[in-house]
């Protein structure tokens, strides 16, 4: 086991290395330079080269890539040009929001998607089968900025029963929190529970099917007990698997449903730091987003392994 | 199981721990208003915005949303009227030389900075060589003051190289706004200035809050706390205001109809200082032909143009100045819509089957899109295939405006307060993206810098301003307006020729 979890970080931080650098390689390559962006439609052009090299810009790429590995070495991210303020506390900023927004919608998500699924694999082609098919559909199909905004529209400016956007923190109210993160959370839960539920559906599917369930029927189990003991948990693998991936996109920022709500979150911060080609900020974001889906998929593989003794197995044997 | 469920609870409490540690503290006591109080206490403005501004230092960027609110925490040496006036602010009186060369101001004993420190001449002299440092994006642009002298504590004069007659205007851009130099090294995140309203908290990506600054050597405020929150969606932003939660919001002409006529509201419009053109690329072997820039300005119906792009809130232009400007002169009978005669000029041309033309449109700007696009469709009805590509702005800048990569584009330049700084890129040698190549406008241009007269000047700018409406190294169509929504208990806020806010006189009713 800690030999499993030593590789594991060993070949994390390769992929941080290699992000890393691909990220900076990226950012060169895509016109628009940040002197020029600063600048905008009034500068002239010696104005422009003056100011590009005041920002350092104009020094060899690996010099600039070199100092910027060096700092992060000593766990500084730098400071972003656009904000002037330090990228740790801008990303510690909006983290909050960003995970508690993937968190709650994805519990919402996981509840839909458990509760439909298990029941139209055991009920299949039945009414209930044929219904959550169709809002599985429908919910992968809308666009997000579009429910986003019949939500804005319909709860927050006729009904008022949700705020139209901005973001209340836990500390100064927590009912105004959770009101603040529902309405984006609730339309994020429908773009992701529907690849869920189809997932649930044919892992229990499969999981029914199976010779140990008749083992059990025989055995004079009681229905809802094989269900959901034994036919769920042999069922489970997939399910974790995707809602972990789920969970790691979430974290990533969700650019739409943040911009439609008026969420401060890291999706926007990304979007900010592109659009300005604020490339410290970038980076450091890169950086962070791509440890937190290492270390998502991680608890997950380790999750699994719990869940399924075969896996745990070859492990040991190895 | 029990060992994952363990498991599962200890991420979930993890998780939900972090979720509520956030926001270090920053919350703030003034939060208590009641929205729908509309009694005349309220002194607690909330407004709408939708880009950040890139750092609160007014000598380190040239983003208008960086001046929109840095103009309330600093001030400048002299101040702009909506209607173009030059007015003391921060200098009391003003002293022009005779030959015009130098400038002294007068400066008021009674300011101090949000630090309490009092202000004097050494403030303004370390402001305008940090405004000429290599670091300042405006350092070109001030080129031309060439020694600063301060003569006593409340004496500054300021001398030229060459002779500017509209030298005072240059003292009145948010990016000259005095900063002390204790300060300077964390002015984008805590910025001092000695203006009506100090920073209480900035949280990027959220809002900023502007507090009343008791200090303040004028009139007092009105309001005590103004209150910005970054709105980046403008369904959300109309929504906020129709709700309560917002008292003023910027507004696009789309969606005026959506607030027009209801009394809760109102609406106040002025044309800005801006100009939105589609410039032409005379690299281009095809558009170096005269003839077929003036096809494509007579084929294109500028009145369609604005309603499908402003929603009518623009005025029609037919050359670089925007109608607000003292110098602007009506040249928009010069290309009149006219396919017909289009036709027939691009058959003079040589290109009667018309041709394949790019346009390079900045996707971040959706009027300029929605122009690109209309443009496009009108061009086709002479023959001209425009092939549109939308690009983001950094793009659109590096490559477009930096490197002069383009066919044909449409974007919108913000104007300045004397029309020299703002007609200076058609010089030949401006190596601008765009600029008339035949240099007609070169001399003229030197001429109006220099000429003391104001109606004579008036008269250059006129002749500048028809040349171009007849060469087109662009194709003029509008100023779009500035806009705001408010709810109807608003009162005082102002649009300036430059981008600014001003909190100032803002109040409830």
């Amino acid at each position: 086991m800690l030999n499993y979890i030593l590789s594991r970080f060993k070949s994390s931080i390769v992929v941080l290395f290699v992000v890393s650098i691909i990220t900076f390689a990226v950012l060169m390559i895509i016109p628009g330079d940040p002197a020029q962006l600063i600048l905008g439609t009034e500068a002239t052009p010696d104005v422009v080269q003056e100011l590009h090299s005041a920002m350092g810009l104009d020094k060899p790429l690996y010099e600039q890539y070199g100092n910027w590995l060096i700092n992060l070495l000593k766990f500084d991210m730098g400071t972003s040009y656009l904000y002037g303020e330090s990228v740790t506390t801008l990303i510690l900023n909006c983290l909050p929001i960003t995970l508690s927004v993937a968190l709650y919608s994805m519990i919402i998500a996981t509840i839909i998607a458990f509760i439909f699924g298990i029941i139209s694999a055991i009920k299949k082609d039945s009414v209930i089968d044929y219904f959550s098919r169709s809002i599985m559909q429908l919910g992968t199909a809308i666009p997000s900025f579009w429910i986003g905004m019949v939500f804005v529209v319909f709860f927050g400016l006729k009904l008022k029963w949700f705020p139209i956007s901005g973001y209340v923190p836990a500390s100064e109210s927590f009912l105004g929190f959770i009101k603040s993160i529902t309405m984006p959370s609730v339309v994020l839960a429908i773009g992701e529970f529907g690849l869920l539920l189809r997932i649930i559906r044919s892992s229990m599917q499969e999981s029914i099917s199976q010779d140990y369930m008749d083992m059990a029927k025989v055995k004079g189990l009681s229905m809802g007990k094989i269900y959901l003991k034994y036919a769920l948990r042999g069922a489970m693998v997939a399910p974790l698997t995707i809602i972990g991936m789920q969970f790691a996109k979430l974290v990533g920022g969700t650019t739409v449903v943040e911009t439609v709500f008026a969420l401060p979150g890291l999706g926007r911060l990304v979007l900010t730091a592109v659009e300005h080609r604020d490339i410290v900020l970038l980076q450091g974001l890169v950086m962070f987003i791509t440890s937190s889906v290492i270390l998502i998929t991680f608890i997950v593989d380790i999750l699994i392994m719990f869940m399924n003794p075969r896996i745990k197995t070859f492990e040991r044997g190895e | 199981m029990k060992k994952i469920l363990s498991l599962l609870m200890a991420l979930v409490m993890l998780l939900s721990l972090s979720a509520c540690s956030g926001d270090n503290g920053s919350t703030d006591n003034g939060q208590t208003t009641n929205p729908t109080d509309t009694t005349n206490e309220k002194t607690e403005l909330t407004m709408g915005y939708q880009t950040d501004p890139e750092g609160l230092d007014p000598q380190r960027t040239a983003a208008a949303s960086t001046f929109s609110i840095t103009n309330n925490i600093y001030d400048t040496l002299v101040g702009v009227t909506s209607d173009w006036e030059i007015i003391p602010r921060l200098a009391k009186s003003w002293e022009i030389s005779e030959d015009g060369m130098e400038i002294t101001f007068a400066l008021r004993d009674d300011v101090y900075f949000h630090n309490g420190r009092q202000f004097k001449a050494s403030d303004v002299e370390f402001t305008f060589n940090r405004l000429k440092d290599a670091e300042s994006p405006k350092a070109g642009d001030y080129e031309n003051i060439v020694k600063i002298e301060t003569i006593d504590d409340y004496n500054i004069k300021f001398s030229t190289e060459k002779l500017d007659v509209e030298l005072l205007k240059w003292f009145a851009y948010p990016w000259t706004a005095i900063v002390p130099e204790e300060a300077v090294n964390n002015l984008k995140t805590e910025p001092v200035g000695t203006g009506a309203f100090k920073l209480k908290e900035w949280v990027p990506q959220q809002r900023i809050v502007l507090q009343r600054n008791d200090n303040y050597y004028g009139e007092k405020a009105k309001l005590e706390t103004v209150k910005l929150m970054l709105i980046p969606d403008a369904t959300s932003m109309i929504a906020g205001l129709q709700v309560g939660d917002l008292d003023i919001i910027p507004l696009t002409g789309d969606q005026v109809t959506m607030i027009e006529g209801n009394p809760e509201y109102s609406v106040v419009s002025q044309p800005m200082n801006a100009v939105q053109i589609m410039s032409l690329n005379t690299n281009n072997e095809i558009l170096a032909n005269e003839k077929v820039r003036q096809a494509m300005a007579m084929a294109i119906n500028k009145d369609e143009v604005i309603e499908a792009s402003s929603f009518g809130y623009g005025d029609k232009i037919g050359s670089h100045l925007p109608s607000t400007s003292p110098d602007y002169y009506d040249t928009n009978s010069v290309m009149e819509y006219n396919v017909e005669k289009a036709k027939e000029l691009l058959k003079e041309a040589g290109y009667e089957n018309g041709f394949e033309i790019k346009m390079t449109l900045p996707k971040n700007y959706q009027i300029h899109v929605d122009a690109g696009q209309v443009i496009a469709d009108q061009l086709s009805k002479i023959g001209i295939k425009v092939n549109v590509e939308l690009v983001e702005w950094g793009t659109w800048l590096s490559e477009v405006y930096g490197a002069k990569n383009f066919e044909t584009t449409v974007v919108g330049h913000t104007g300045r307060l004397d029309s020299y700084a703002f007609l200076k890129r058609y010089k030949s040698d401006s190596d601008d993206y765009i600029s008339l190549k035949t240099g007609e406008v070169d001399a003229l241009l030197e001429q109006a810098l220099q000429e003391l007269d104001d109606n004579k000047r008036k008269e250059i700018y006129q002749e500048i301003q028809i040349i171009l409406a007849n060469k087109l190294p662009a194709i003029y169509i509008q100023a779009p307006h500035t806009m705001f929504g408010m709810s109807s208990n608003v009162e005082g806020m102002s649009i300036f020729p430059i981008d600014v806010y001003d909190f100032k006189d803002v109040y409830f009713k």
